[in-house]
């Protein structure tokens, strides 16, 4: 097989799906950043999200029960988020890492305490939330592009659009970037700055709810520990890479994607170590970041210093 | 940051109470007696030379990451990052420990510690550069090297570090370059007392000397505010205490790996994990960003581990019981309005007074 081969439909599928977790989370840290917040906690919201989708479609037997608890799962950790930042005064960066810990070791130990299992969790009895044959594309060209994925993956590219619209062309919108931008001036201007940091605290964490049952219900029916790896603080750089747009968010996250599924194809071609393939995504999220760097340098020689006193 | 203050005591017993709660209302739910898990829990952190000399042990890396967090977080940059400093630093002490074959008994260690910190700190530079002349987020940068570096690391020892075909580890670190173990019956060696030293040489530093004080400035007193107008009025350039302090932060990080190898494990294995870089956040907040507040709650924090691997080892209690109810704990700790909330009562007002000097 020759390196080029590896350029056909099932690497697309393969980006599809590598990049809807890291744009879910990314549309959520969009919009946070926009409004002033740096939310770090959402890596946790998202495996807090997978563990508590795939324990209640366990006991359930129900799909749609999983996908409803863990999105659940993934706002009420928002919701401890948002109480500890703002109602009880807590740095946002101290209550995230705080809430990352709390859901790694939270979830392991109810891996234990529930299902007596180190490491990994799966039974035939989880039932996942199956993939949508779209009718209309049925043989059709377009079917082996754009048929037959998991709600989530259609989801993301409905937010791309809705959140670009939303983002640029309400009062919603513009309320949350001036929240962002001059928080002062906002509230001035009659906007409540605090209730647009919660709607997007909340907004993030239906997300990351939805981003994490993605990964235990949707991509695999099963659940591993630590199984969000690192997809939280990358969504993060996709937003930061993105501008803090929709759009650009989305397009950071295909890119995030086709660097994840260009590495898994590359390993049938070359005998390439399986480390520095599961490293791919993290080294390409350190060489986004120099970029983001070198742009921001330029950026920042444009503006006069002193005047964002 | 105001110093230790009576409140900041009093909401961390209060803490203490409810968490222990938690631990009570969670053990009962989860069919386990609390009182005899606890008695257990006591008796695997503090009953006995054993017992002790492991928490002791424990406590080691703790106290350097926590160390490492408060140098950094007080130059008001959030390194998250001692993690990744503590991989690779344990890497290339084990490296140099079985690669210098020709120097003497001390000299070896103490190169074999050189290395680990040279490495750790050099892991912390990517991130400060990016900071502080590009403004990317230091604390996604230094998360994303934490993921970087475990891959790197079991890389590293699957190939070119690895000991010929026997085992996904490193060779075993020729015998100058240990640390000593003092007890037939415990790991705890040398690199306590190293911990402390470095715990107490850098409160002296910090708080004591000009190169601290500069330091210091460029986090305004406050976390998570590098870019600090208090030490551009002082005429202190902040942009080198920052990476000043995340190069040092990332050394004693690196440190923290490199005495887990020298002295307890004596070669890197692929399994090696470290999770004391996050701990040692935590235990950094709760001893209120001071470098012996830090060495005071990590001691704390090991004999709590230790206590939690005796109950995981003695019962089913899972040990990452420990570890949820220091978050929780850190979520009292850390909520500034609860706190200041108690300002309302006169008598704690009075015995703030009495009890701390207040800095401004």
């Amino acid at each position: 097989m020759e390196w080029f081969e590896i350029f056909d439909i099932s690497l697309f599928r393969s980006l599809i799906r590598s990049a809807t977790p890291i744009a879910l989370i990314g549309f959520g840290a969009a919009m946070c950043s926009a409004a002033g917040v740096l939310n770090i906690g959402l890596e946790g919201k998202m495996l807090n999200a997978a563990f508590i989708g795939i324990a209640a479609s366990y006991y359930s037997g129900s799909a749609l029960t999983g996908f409803i608890c863990g999105v659940l799962a993934g706002v009420l950790t928002a919701v401890l988020f948002g109480v500890l930042s703002y109602n009880l005064g807590a740095d946002e960066v101290l209550a995230g890492l705080a809430i990352n810990i709390f859901a790694i070791a939270g979830t392991r130990y109810l891996l234990e305490t529930l299902f007596k299992r180190r490491g990994f969790f799966s039974d035939p009895s989880i039932q996942g939330i199956d993939p949508i044959e779209i009718g209309f594309l049925k043989d059709t060209r377009l079917e082996q592009f754009l048929s037959g994925y998991t709600p989530s993956i259609y989801l993301v590219f409905f937010l791309a659009v809705v959140l670009y619209f939303v983002y640029y062309r309400t009062r919603l919108g513009t309320a949350i970037r001036a929240t962002g931008e001059n928080p002062e001036a906002a509230e001035d201007a009659g906007i409540n700055t605090l209730r647009m940091k919660w709607l997007t605290v909340i907004f993030s964490g239906v997300l990351a709810g939805i981003g994490g049952t993605f990964l235990s219900l949707e991509n695999m029916t099963l659940f591993t520990e630590g199984m969000s790896a690192g997809k939280g603080y990358i969504g993060l750089v996709a937003s930061s890479f993105g501008n803090n747009t929709p759009l650009g968010t989305f397009g950071a996250s295909i890119f995030f994607g086709l660097g994840d599924a260009i590495g898994i194809r590359l390993q049938g071609v070359y005998e390439l170590d399986s480390r520095l393939i599961l490293m791919i995504p993290y080294a390409l999220t350190v060489i986004i970041l120099v970029l983001i760097g070198v742009r921001q340098i330029y950026r920042v020689r444009k503006v006069p210093i002193e005047s964002k006193e | 940051m105001e110093k230790f203050s009576f409140k900041d005591v009093l909401i961390l017993f209060a803490g203490l109470f409810i968490t222990a709660g938690i631990a009570y209302a969670i053990l009962t739910i989860t069919g386990f007696i609390p009182l005899d898990i606890a008695k257990l829990f006591y008796e695997g952190a503090f009953v006995g030379q054993r017992n002790i000399l492991n928490t002791l042990n424990i406590a080691t890396p703790y106290i350097l990451t926590s160390v490492a967090t408060v140098i950094s977080f007080r130059v008001g940059m959030f390194n998250i990052g001692i993690n990744g400093s503590m991989y690779v630093g344990a890497l290339y002490a084990a490296w140099a420990g079985y690669r210098f074959t020709t120097l003497g008994e001390y000299t070896h260690v103490v190169v074999c510690m050189l290395v680990a910190m040279a490495v750790g700190s050099l892991w912390m530079l990517l991130p400060a550069l990016l900071r502080v002349y590009a403004g990317v987020s230091e604390i996604i940068s230094t998360i994303i090297l934490n993921f970087v570096a475990v891959l790197f690391v079991s890389y590293m020892c699957n190939g070119p570090f690895r000991e010929a075909p026997i085992a996904p580890t490193t060779p075993r670190i020729l015998e100058t370059a240990e640390l000593t173990q003092y007890f037939p019956n415990s790991q705890f060696n040398t690199g306590f007392f190293i911990a402390v030293f470095v715990a107490f040489l850098t409160y002296f530093v910090l708080n004591k000397t000009t190169f601290g004080y500069e330091l210091r400035s460029g986090g305004d007193g406050l976390v998570g505010f590098y870019p600090s107008r208090y030490s551009t009025y002082l005429g202190i350039p902040s942009n080198r205490s920052a990476i000043t302090g995340m190069l040092i932060s990332g050394a004693i990080g690196g440190l923290a790996g490199g005495l887990e190898v020298l002295g307890n494990t004596r070669n890197f294995y692929q399994e090696m994990n470290f999770n004391q870089g996050f701990d040692g956040i935590l235990i950094a907040i709760i001893g209120k960003l001071e470098p012996l507040g830090g060495l005071i709650s990590s001691l704390f924090f090991a004999a709590f581990k230790n206590g939690g691997l005796f109950v995981d080892y003695k019962t089913e209690v899972s040990r990452e019981i420990v570890v949820i109810l220091i978050a929780i704990l850190i979520f009292f700790v850390s909520s500034q309005k609860l706190v200041n909330s108690l300002e309302r009562f006169k008598i704690i007002q009075k015995l703030d007074n009495f009890f701390s000097r207040k800095v401004k």
